[in-house]
């Protein structure tokens, strides 16, 4: 049986019901159209499933969209302002560490909450940061000197 | 990946979330963080009728000093325990364990009482927990019962907690002076990585003569649950701490595990693993105990 969760995401309020069993992934995808966050391994691993939730940076394949009745999501829409991309989003674009682009939503979603944590990170801090997002085109490299960049 | 259908419930109390326990029992499974529950159930691995969700209790969530131990509430979250001042100073073994554990991404959801009750053999909590002396608390409709860590797990995921029954609370001994432990664990990568060899040392140093009066050396990822070295133990009591001695529990250590071999290492490299980590977590071990 449905349920009615009310939550926020991206700063705008959603009232949705849902079935226990769908992911907070699936929620945010196929209830809300929001498809920037990506369907990797879906069972933790890969990290593209990444949203923010209460702040903090979780994999979204984990969570049952029930358990965000009464949060708040942030996902990559939610970066680009009317002004623009946000400034990791401009740091990855300009430092190539964007190939397939798969990862890309979950690593930037990560990179800006270790920036807002923590303006300047070294490459270890970075490097754990992201250790949560897999990719498998750019060797990383690239994301870290994106990271650093900002 | 599909999920199973279930019944959802969500107790705002530890009173209620027992008694709904108390109700579906063996057709419920208690879900606070998820990462390793809904891992099973994409899997078709459970299928639990029920779910039991635990995140909208507080009394569960939190963390005090209370009688000379730490007393953890189920639901802290493994990345809370890396940054808790308390745990950074009196349970530094247990830090690095929560710092071990699984990613960011993952630490920010997985909890204190799913990384016990999961069992995992590998499991980068219940080593450390076991090497303090830990307690958990299991709470149901009946009332509520405290088990020591080290008669708690029975098996790859199967641990003292019957099914009624949740595991709200964990208490852990502050080591006093002369007291400390330590924690190494070895995989292939950094993060995200089961552990192929994981090892806690605790040891209590006599306060005249500096011997070590107590030691407790848990092994993890070398047999069916955590084990405890115990001719390795028997080595170190009455002795004086120095590498010599270290390195003399090292090779006990070795007999005291069962590993098996898998894609990830094989037994007799987990086997010498076991040796080298037992030897670096009785150094830190002596350092936390010299240094309180």
């Amino acid at each position: 049986m449905k349920r009615l969760i009310t939550l926020t995401v991206n700063d705008r309020e959603v009232e949705i019901a849902v079935e226990p069993n769908m992911t907070l992934t699936d929620l945010i995808r196929y209830e809300l159209g929001l498809t920037g966050t990506k369907k990797g391994c879906e069972t933790g691993d890969c990290g593209a499933c990444t949203v923010i939730m209460d702040g903090l940076p979780v994999n979204s394949c984990l969570v049952l969209a029930v358990q965000a009745n009464g949060r708040t999501i942030e996902t990559i829409e939610g970066l680009e302002t009317g002004a623009g991309l946000h400034p990791v989003q401009d740091a990855f674009v300009e430092h190539g560490a964007i190939q397939c682009g798969f990862c890309s939503p979950g690593m930037i979603l990560s990179a800006k909450h270790l920036l807002d944590k923590n303006p300047r990170p070294d490459e270890g801090e970075i490097r754990a940061a992201i250790s949560g997002n897999l990719c498998r085109c750019t060797g990383y490299q690239k994301i870290i000197d994106a990271i650093k960049s900002v | 990946m599909l999920l199973p259908k279930f019944d959802f419930h969500e107790p705002t109390s530890l009173g209620e979330a027992c008694e709904i326990m108390a109700t579906y029992g063996a057709k419920a499974k208690v879900i606070a963080g998820g990462t390793d529950l809904m891992v099973n159930m994409k899997k078709k691995i459970l299928a639990p009728e029920h779910l039991v969700c635990l995140g909208r209790i507080d009394s569960m969530h939190a963390i005090e000093e209370k009688n000379g131990q730490v007393v953890i509430g189920g639901r802290y979250t493994v990345a809370e325990l890396t940054v808790d001042s308390l745990v950074e100073k009196k349970l530094s073994a247990l830090r690095s364990g929560a710092r071990a554990l699984g990613s960011p991404l993952v630490r920010n959801r997985a909890t204190i009482a799913g990384n016990i009750g999961s069992a995992r053999p590998a499991a980068d909590l219940p080593p450390s927990l076991i090497a303090y002396g830990a307690t958990a608390v299991l709470q149901s409709s009946k009332g509520e019962r405290e088990v020591a860590l080290n008669e708690f797990f029975k098996g790859p995921g199967f641990t003292e907690i019957d099914v009624n029954e949740i595991l709200t609370e964990v208490r852990v001994p502050i080591p006093g002076d002369g007291q400390g432990a330590g924690y190494i664990n070895l995989g292939v990568r950094k993060a995200q990585d089961c552990n192929v060899v994981n090892v806690a040392s605790f040891i209590a140093l006599d306060e005249k003569d500096g011997r070590i009066k107590q030691a407790r050396i848990v092994m993890g990822s070398v047999g069916p649950t955590p084990l405890r070295a115990k001719s390795a133990e028997a080595v170190l009591i009455g002795e004086k701490p120095d590498e010599a001695l270290f390195l003399k529990a090292g090779e006990a250590a070795r007999q005291d595990c069962t590993p098996i071999d898998d894609f990830r290492g094989a037994a007799s490299y987990r086997k010498a693993m076991v040796g080298i980590l037992t030897k670096r977590t009785l150094e830190i071990a002596h350092r936390v105990a010299a240094g309180a």
